[in-house]
């Protein structure tokens, strides 16, 4: 198990290694400038070039490159366009001329809401998707099973935009039976924390658990017909204790790994739930950035993505070799 | 695994007689078993008015084809059908205790406590996510709720050792035990609670004969010291007839007949049993003669053995510097192996797996070469070089003399068409969708010049030729029985006309009597067509009936090549001598 969870860790790290020189590369051989766009629209031609020469990007590619893979383990200085000199502490995403800010420090700021927001709906969508998953496949065939398979459609083909007005009319401003969507810290105030995202993790878990429910039916169904599944009715083993035990068992190697797709995904930045719910978390912050064509920040956003992506991943690959003793034993 | 049914012992007959007057442990009456149709079709009776009586300590056989109903009468008995979509009617009573109809925590209490199971592949029977031991607690505590957790791994232990596992491996998981080892697990974990019937639904099926001898013998020993009354449920007539005291008979889900086992297999009085105990195949049927089948129990003997290609192909006298159709020279295949720890430098590659070593075969035009193993042997490996279908790491082929090893365009097409394969499941191995005209058309499309009417007329011929009517060429596979799949599979073979058919089982996943029409089938095709065959198999019985010379391999290795009659009269080898033992 030690060894493989290593090698799963090095590839990890090896498709990171890969995700940033791709970002890097969007960011400096694409096609905006980036000095013209973090000088902004009034410099001519000379300032421009002034920035150019502060910003590092008169320097080889790979010298580039190499300072922002230094900057990221060890920090490095950096320069505004004004000329002063910053420092940016490790792991340094760069510097957004825009904010006139270390990316980092921006992205921190938004963070919380984020993960808040991504754990909150991870839930919703695990009760949710496992819950009826697990009903409808205990009852397949009948009515309770079709009217559970066609909610969960109706998830599947709702969008958030909708949804969440739909919502918010109806449970905010028709009858406040919820407080308008907001973000307060859980360390100031976890009662009006968790109020504040209710909101957002239902239309957010319930969008997304459509997908999980039906995988979570169609594996269960398909686990049932296992031979050792008839093997522990044989031993004597209720029905329920007999799926809670091994169907789910079986089962579950592809939900985590589905779910840790998702869990990336969500931690990545939710755009559209963020801007539907006026919540200020990185999904807002990448979008904002990619507007004011503020590349460092585009760059440093995605990074923090594929690393949400690729670290769930690998967590949801160790958890199935936890699961499963023959991937672990081989 | 064929041995003569004279093999029977006799004192288990005599034992039979004594156990009489004990009250039946199990008692069926009139029991049938129904499946509704999930398409909505017409209800399937599996079952149909069985009755039985299982005394205390008895061993009853339970024998029938596919779809003879044996398997959903041991289901029947532990109340595990899906009330859903089946009923059972009639009365199944243990210890005078009725069972149909039983709720949930009455059957409970039953399964597993008072009536085990055990199944036909202990791999995916056993739970992959659990050690054995814990299998094996929980089997107990389920059933004795006072007993601690310490109790009953102690006494999963102590059970396991009784049946041959290690104390060292107690807690492995299934998948790291060997076929055989895993059935011990099986039966270990079934009696368990030392109970009064055990049903064994094809409990040796998916083992090599020399391991399905140990297992069996394992089931009577446990049976002996526990007095366990044992249900045990085969096709194979050669199981049933060393293991079981009485013997019924099913077919289509009702009774055919039942009498002492060595009475019914050396005296059967329906004339479905005697084509059953005639259609399996013994080691001393003679070979190539053809065989018995239900719809004909005596088919116009032929008395003399075949002695090979040159009775079949006229003017091939057998000569030393005679012409070969395939020579295979140092045959060597080996796959990457799995990497274990990390992919340092300096670690180099894990060791590759040695599937076939140093092998060299060959095969006469028209003769049939027997290519014997147990599973894992390398013997599908070597079929599947021959075929094309596998790279060979080192070695030679040789096809009619040309140096086939690396084949170009044109030698490649060639042996598309003069080598083909005939695959061991009749089921997987036809497209669903596509008629039997269409999957006949192939072929006859890319190996011949034959226009669209000609090809229809010659699918037609093909059909009728491995016994099919040339109406059935519109149907679809799953229109189809076994038997009916396999002959398909076989015209599918003929219809470019090769020279050479590999067959990888293809017997081996039919009942006893298709197998036998199956195998009369191709033996009369290759005496009328004078096709070469390579026959891979695990039946010592079957590859004795119908090969010219056979080869033996054991861990990749070819371990004794040579004729048909010198291999079965005098074995040179040790590992041949233990195959041809637990065959008998």
């Amino acid at each position: 198990m030690l060894s493989f969870a290593l090698r799963r860790i090095l590839q990890a790290l090896a498709v990171l290694a890969a995700v940033s020189a791709a970002a890097f590369a969007l960011f400096y051989a694409g096609p905006a400038d980036p000095a013209r766009a973090a000088c902004g629209p009034r410099c001519d031609t000379g300032q421009v070039a002034a920035v150019r020469t502060s910003m590092g990007l008169d320097q080889p590619l790979l010298a580039q490159y190499t300072d922002y893979l230094t900057g990221i383990v060890a920090g490095r200085d950096v320069q505004d366009v004004d000329g002063s000199t910053r420092h940016c502490d490790a792991p340094c995403l760069g510097y957004s001329y825009r904010l006139h800010q270390p990316v980092t420090e921006a992205l921190a700021d938004h963070l919380p809401v984020t993960v808040s927001l991504a754990a909150g709906a991870l839930a919703v969508l695990v009760l949710f998707g496992l819950g009826t998953g697990f009903v409808a496949a205990l009852r397949h065939g009948t009515r309770t099973d079709k009217l559970l398979s066609g909610f969960t459609l109706v998830g599947a083909s709702v969008q958030i935009y909708f949804l969440g007005y739909v919502a918010q009319w109806g449970l905010v401003y028709t009858t406040g039976l919820l407080p308008l969507p907001s973000y307060t810290p859980p360390a100031t105030d976890p009662v009006a924390w968790a109020g504040g995202l209710l909101l957002p993790w239902i239309v957010l878990g319930f969008v997304n658990s459509a997908v999980f429910a039906r995988l979570t039916r169609s594996q269960l169904l398909e686990t049932m017909n296992e031979e050792y599944v008839r093997t522990a009715r044989g031993k004597g083993l209720g029905r329920l204790r007999t799926h809670l035990k091994y169907t789910s068992r079986g089962a579950a190697g592809p939900l985590v790994q589905l779910l840790g797709l998702e869990a990336g995904a969500l931690l990545g930045g939710a755009v559209i739930t963020e801007t539907v719910f006026g919540l200020n978390g990185v999904g807002r912050f990448a979008l904002e950035a990619v507007e004011g064509q503020d590349l460092p920040a585009v760059v440093g956003a995605v990074l923090l993505a594929a690393c949400f992506v690729v670290l769930f991943v690998a967590l949801a690959d160790l958890a199935v070799a936890w699961l499963d003793p023959r991937i672990r034993l081989g | 695994m064929n041995p003569s049914p004279a093999a029977a012992p006799g004192h288990r007959a005599e034992q039979h007689a004594d156990q009489h007057a004990e009250p039946a442990v199990l008692s069926v009456r009139d029991l049938s078993v129904t499946f509704a149709d999930p398409r909505g079709g017409a209800p399937v009776a599996a079952v149909r008015g069985l009755s039985f009586d299982l005394a205390r300590g008895e061993v009853l056989g339970l024998v029938g084809e596919s779809g003879s109903g044996k398997s959903a009468t041991g289901l029947a008995v532990l109340g595990l059908h899906d009330p859903r979509t089946t009923t059972v009617t009639g009365s199944i009573r243990l210890a005078g205790q009725e069972l149909v109809g039983a709720g949930e925590p009455v059957l409970r209490r039953v399964r597993g406590g008072r009536v085990a199971l055990v199944f036909q592949d202990a791999l995916t029977s056993l739970s992959p996510f659990h050690g054995v031991d814990a299998q094996l607690a929980e089997m107990y505590r389920l059933h004795h709720p006072d007993a601690g957790r310490a109790e009953a791994r102690r006494r999963a232990a102590a059970m396991l050792d009784r049946v041959g596992i290690p104390a060292a491996r107690v807690r492995d998981y299934p998948h790291q035990f060997s076929g055989g080892m895993r059935q011990r697990v099986m039966i270990a974990m079934a009696l368990m609670n030392d109970p009064d019937v055990l049903i064994a639904d094809e409990p040796t099926t998916a083992l090599d004969a020399r391991v399905q001898r140990q297992v069996l013998d394992l089931l009577g020993e446990l049976q002996r010291e526990h007095g366990t009354a044992v249900l045990l449920v085969s096709h194979d007539l050669g199981v049933v007839a060393g293991t079981t005291d009485r013997t019924l008979v099913l077919r289509g889900g009702r009774p055919v007949e039942s009498a002492p086992t060595a009475t019914l297999l050396a005296a059967p009085r329906e004339s479905y049993t005697r084509a059953l105990v005639g259609a399996a195949l013994t080691l001393d049927s003679v070979p190539g003669t053809p065989l018995p089948t239900v719809d004909d129990p005596s088919p116009a003997p032929r008395t003399a053995a075949r002695t090979g290609p040159s009775d079949a192909v006229a003017g091939a006298p057998p000569a030393p510097d005679r012409h070969w159709l395939v020579e295979v020279e140092d045959l060597a295949v080996h796959f990457p192996g799995r990497r274990r720890g990390l992919a340092l430098p300096g670690r180099g590659r894990p060791a590759p797996v040695r599937a076939v070593e140093g092998v060299s075969l060959r095969i006469a035009p028209g003769e049939t070469l027997g290519l014997v193993g147990e599973s894992g042997s390398g013997k599908s490996t070597t079929s599947r070089v021959l075929a094309g279908l596998q790279a060979a790491t080192a070695g030679t082929v040789r096809y009619d003399g040309v140096d086939a090893t690396a084949p170009d365009r044109a030698l490649r097409r060639r042996l598309a068409k003069e080598v083909q394969l005939v695959f061991q499941d009749p089921y997987a191995s036809l497209n669903p969708r596509r008629t039997v005209a269409q999957t006949l058309d192939t072929p006859l499309r890319l190996h011949t010049a034959l226009d669209a009417g000609q090809r229809r007329a010659r699918s037609a011929e093909l059909l009728e030729q491995v016994g099919l009517p040339a109406a059935h060429l519109d149907r679809y596979p799953h229109e189809f029985s076994g038997g009916q799949r396999q002959r398909i599979g076989i015209a599918r073979a003929l219809a470019p006309e090769p020279r050479l058919i590999i067959a990888d089982e293809p017997v081996s996943a039919l009942d006893v009597s298709v197998q036998a029409q199956v195998l009369n089938l191709l033996m009369e095709l290759r005496e009328r067509l004078g096709v070469a065959f390579l026959f891979v198999s695990h039946d010592l019985a079957v590859v004795r009936h119908f090969c010219d010379r056979v080869a033996v391999m054991h861990r990749g290795r070819l371990v004794e090549s040579t004729d048909r009659d010198r291999l079965f009269a005098a074995p040179h080898t040790d590992y041949t001598r233990e195959l041809l033992a637990a065959a008998h």
